[in-house]
């Protein structure tokens, strides 16, 4: 059985809505969003309210496999199609036949499988490893990721082709803490599913003091943090303790001060005098606490151009905006970049209108 | 008299909506507007019949453009379909694929675009 998608938000009831209307469609889905806000519950959905809900749901996560791996997991292959391929083996556009293909995390497949994909679903078509016979496939595609897929394309590590054929319905689901309201009723909900399977559990429903405070917490890890949590209380049964346990303070490194301070040592032409400056502005955009070869794999100048110019640009964007009393239009014109870019990098950096 | 056209446009840059909207109007049109193709859709399943020409934008958030021209060409094969996209080719081809009745590609001059909104009007209503 399928998950609910829990929520009283707007978000969230606009999300249900779209899935009533689109689920008969076929139509390829993007589904994105910040780790653990949902997007299998919504592919899940989608599948349950469709007419392929007979048939199968087949989900491969494109991170967690090797290319070449992910590739015969997704297309099958023949015997002897690669040493050790000792006999034939469906693959998932296979077995997801009439069915539903979700593909998760596709933001994380390697370049050359993307371009495969795209010629699959251009095509209709297919061939496992090692035969030369294609296959008609009649799946429902549906993506998720929780890279923003259009930064992907800039840094050029998503093609441009396969997302606008991806991009068909896009589903985005904003983060728990843009839409507190959901927090009570996803704690009501999970709080009785878990009573229910540890029926001798030692938890109790929070009161309203701490309930505030859950709904004001930031939740990084959304939804799955909050189910975490839940679970931990019936153990422990102090929300009290929960709350404290909570990691703090990781959302949101203050930037401007720093700006500031080696804006101003330049000014001084103390120059890189302050070794501990110069690891406080690169902290912000790579972790340095780990060890050297995972960091100078993580270095790369381009990325980090990108990342900086991103904070600056964010900020410009919510300057602009705030001036001209969040008028996209007159922004967009005194930016100097169109509309939709505008839209763009609003919705990329999340910029929003102060409620 | 005879009745006027209707039509449905629809873009997420609320500039060109009001753009368009004001001009079909003048030109005798009965216009409605949307700001996202899922917008677009609840207008339709809502009036089925009402509408004789869907002007809409292609890449825009939840159902897109594309995705809308697929869904119309499917439940109601009679509505007119003129696409325009700002974005390259590549959202236009998807258009296409979907079997748009026209492609424009933007800044698009709004004559011309009347022009093609009457021809395809027309012809659908020659073949009934
Ligand atoms: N709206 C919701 N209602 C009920 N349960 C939810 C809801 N959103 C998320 N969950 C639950 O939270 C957990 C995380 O959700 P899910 O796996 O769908 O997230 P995700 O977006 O796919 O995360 P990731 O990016 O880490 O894969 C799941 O156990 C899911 O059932
Ligand atoms: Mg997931």
């Amino acid at each position: 059985m399928s998950t609910p998608l829990i929520g009283v938000s707007k978000s969230i009831l606009k999300i249900k809505e779209l899935i009533n209307h689109v689920a008969n469609t076929c139509l390829n889905v993007l589904i994105t969003g910040e780790t653990g806000v949902g997007k299998e519950v919504v592919a899940q959905n989608l599948y349950a309210e469709s007419a392929r809900n007979t048939q199968n749901f087949v989900k491969i996560n494109c991170a967690a496999l090797p290319e070449t791996l992910l590739e015969s997991e997704l297309y099958g292959y023949e015997k002897g199609a690669f040493t050790g391929a000792h006999k034939k083996r469906p693959g998932k556009f296979q077995t997801a036949d009439k069915g539903v293909l979700f593909l998760d995390e596709i933001g994380d497949m390697p370049m050359a499988l993307q371009s495969k994909m795209l010629h699959v679903l251009q095509s209709g078509e297919f061939s496992p490893l090692g035969s030369d016979h294609e296959f008609k496939t009649d799946v429902w595609v549906i993506a998720a990721t929780n890279h923003n897929l259009e930064k992907s394309i800039a840094q050029k590590t998503f093609r441009e082709d396969l997302f606008y054929r991806l991009n068909i319905i896009k589903i985005e689901i904003p983060p728990l803490r843009e839409r507190k309201e959901d927090i009570p009723s996803l704690i009501e909900y999970y709080f009785r599913l878990y009573s229910s399977e540890y029926p001798n559990n030692n938890g109790s429903k929070p009161g309203s003091d701490i309930l505030e405070k859950l709904c004001n917490y930031p939740w990084p890890g959304n939804v799955r943090q909050l189910q975490n949590c839940i679970k931990k209380q019936m153990i422990l049964n102090s929300w009290e303790k929960i709350l404290e346990e909570l990691p703090k303070d990781q959302i949101q490194i203050p930037v401007a001060p720093q700006f500031e301070t080696s804006y101003q040592s330049q000014q001084h032409g103390i120059n890189n005098a302050f070794p501990t400056d110069r690891t406080s502005i690169i902290s912000q955009f790579v972790d340095l606490s780990t060890s050297s070869d995972k960091l100078f794999e993580d270095i790369s100048l381009k990325k980090i151009k990108k990342l900086a110019s991103d904070r600056v640009e964010k900020e410009v964007i919510a300057f602009v905006l705030e001036k001209v009393g969040w008028n996209r239009s007159r922004a967009a014109k005194i930016l100097k970049i169109s509309y939709k870019t505008l839209l763009y990098k609003m919705d990329e950096f999340e910029v929003s209108p102060p409620r | 008299m005879t009745e006027s056209n209707r039509l449905l446009i629809v873009d997420d840059n609320e500039d060109i909506l009001s753009t368009f909207y004001e001009f079909f109007n003048s030109m005798g049109y009965e216009v409605k507007t949307a700001v996202d193709g899922f917008a677009a859709l609840k207008l339709l399943r809502d009036k089925s019949n009402f509408f004789d020409c869907l002007i809409t934008d292609l890449v825009m958030p939840n159902i897109s453009g594309v995705g809308l021209i697929s869904i119309v060409k499917k439940e109601y094969p009679h509505l007119k379909i003129i696409a325009m996209t700002g974005y390259g080719d590549q959202p236009g081809a998807l258009a296409s694929e979907a079997k748009a009745d026209v492609v424009l590609f933007k800044p698009i001059d709004l004559f011309k675009i009347e022009n093609t909104v009457s021809e395809l009007i027309n012809q659908e209503k020659e073949i009934q």
